[in-house]
């Protein structure tokens, strides 16, 4: 099948484009990292509350991560982006993305990723043997001088594998906003097939969107693999 | 005037005694060592001076303050302690360790922490592994950190629960001959451990404990040679044979 779809002129097609999908690369990167950022801003108190806290706060953060982990990614991004009132923002020069919708992707995927890792993150706290929070204590500290210099150093380096894979899932569910038409790289190269009679590139430009997917999650993996490795700490078994 | 009191000292833990009008008094400069069967409250009864479990009858007194009255933090302060599992922290070096309380307890500066860091690893032979952190430590290692950042902290009183029994036998040694420096310096110490050897050479008192009461207190020579108690001779003369 493969000699038969894939044809000499869509690969020129695809080439001829070839700007036209990094300005759609270039729009998946900056939602991929507003969403983590967002992930981030919202999950690592979460998690903390979540591992610490009580009462109707620690209720309500439980609630909204069940809500979110529970909801489509996609059902997710129609519901911000035709939910919430959010003010018709004009567009992002050059990249021709309307704010509005990059907004509401922004908040659907960050605040999905928030719930997940918020888990990663408590998961992390809990893992942390008891000892080390008596011996803080027995030396002087307070409970907040003890998770804040011996508690949390360490569950944030437990939690960077989980972050790592939350890195991968966010860019990859970037393609979602799809749904909302948002300019980013899948929609970019529905629009580059859907031009009249550009129907038998789709194969090629699905193939050419897939390998810069798979090079962008590639290559951010690796890298952080090194972060890690650079300021890892030698961690052995608990004792 | 003592330095610690246990005064008719309860505690309970889901209905059961753990401690049963517990009363003894140590003076400055005393080394005590405590022995009973597993679950007799040795533990508990450690962790009751510096208040990581809270006593629910009687009262213990340091250096005439009731401990419920002192400041928590103040009063742990006061109170190093040294656990059977270390509780190093495994993110920092032996020196950050040290370093943590030094700073932010008692708020002394970087530079004066890190000298008075090093200066208590060195008190335990261990001034060649500063930067080491605790996953490159051996277990005799690790234990030397855990004293030493309990001493940086100058308390008045020590406490060790079970020191050396998650060490390897051949590391127990380097543990012991750092509590016996610090029993011959005269620092007042209160140690769990069922190491007789050092109960002998070291202790000024022995305590046995069973059921959460004192069963005999006395001169260790004196337990070991004519214990009133046939539950002290027994006990004794297990963990005796054990050694040997």
């Amino acid at each position: 099948m493969f000699p038969i779809v894939l044809q000499t002129g869509d690969w020129a097609f695809v080439a001829a484009n070839w700007e036209w999908l990094v300005l759609g690369t270039a729009v998946t990167v900056l939602l991929t990292a507003s969403s983590l950022l967002v992930g981030l801003l919202a999950g690592f108190p979460a998690g903390a509350i979540e591992a610490y806290g009580s009462g109707r706060l620690r209720g309500a953060v439980d609630t909204a991560g069940v809500v979110l982990r529970g909801t489509p990614i996609v059902v997710l991004i129609v519901l911000f982006y035709y939910g919430l009132p959010i003010p018709s923002l004009g567009s992002i020069p050059l990249l021709d993305v309307r704010l509005s919708a990059f907004v509401a992707a922004t908040l659907a995927l960050g605040l999905r990723s928030g719930a997940y890792q918020s888990q990663v993150f408590r998961g992390a706290i809990q893992s942390i043997d008891d000892g080390q929070m008596e011996a803080a204590r027995s030396v002087g500290l307070t409970r907040i001088q003890a998770i804040r210099h011996v508690i949390l150093p360490q569950a944030i380096r437990r939690s960077i594998p989980g972050f790592q894979n939350e890195f991968t899932i966010v860019l990859k569910d970037t393609s979602v906003a799809f749904a909302i038409g948002l300019a980013e790289l899948l929609t970019r190269a529905e629009n580059l097939y859907l031009q009249p009679g550009r129907d038998s590139a789709m194969f090629e430009i699905i193939l050419a969107i897939s390998v810069i997917y798979f090079v962008l999650t590639f290559t951010t993996n690796r890298t952080l693999d090194y972060l890690g490795d650079v300021y890892a700490i030698p961690e052995g078994t608990e004792s | 005037m003592s330095l610690l009191e246990f005064e008719h000292v309860e505690k309970t833990y889901e209905e059961e005694d753990v401690l049963r009008d517990v009363s003894f008094a140590m003076d400055r400069g005393d080394v005590e060592v405590i022995v009973g069967p597993s679950g007799a409250g040795k533990s508990t009864l450690l962790r009751c001076v510096n208040r990581l479990t809270e006593i629910d009858g009687g009262r213990i007194v340091l250096d005439g303050d009731p401990i419920h009255d002192l400041d928590v933090n103040d009063l742990r302060r006061r109170v190093g302690m040294v656990f059977q599992d270390f509780n190093l922290f495994s993110h920092r070096t032996a020196r950050g360790n040290i370093t943590l309380g030094l700073e932010e307890v008692l708020e002394l500066d970087h530079e004066t922490a890190v000298e008075r860091a090093d200066a208590h690893l060195d008190q335990v032979g261990l001034s060649d592994q500063v930067d080491s952190y605790p996953a490159e430590l051996s277990g005799g290692q690790k234990q030397r950190v855990g004293i030493a950042r309990a001493l940086a902290m100058e308390p008045e009183l020590m406490l060790f629960d079970e020191p050396t029994s998650a060490l390897d036998p051949e590391l127990v040694g380097e543990v012991l001959d750092v509590m016996a420096d610090l029993a011959a310096e005269g620092m007042t110490m209160l140690s769990v451990t069922h190491e007789m050897g050092f109960a002998r050479s070291a202790a000024d008192t022995l305590t046995v404990l069973e059921d959460g009461q004192i069963v005999e207190r006395g001169r260790p020579e004196q337990l070991f040679e004519t214990p009133e108690n046939d539950r002290t001779a027994e006990f004794l003369g297990r963990l005796t044979d054990l050694e040997q």
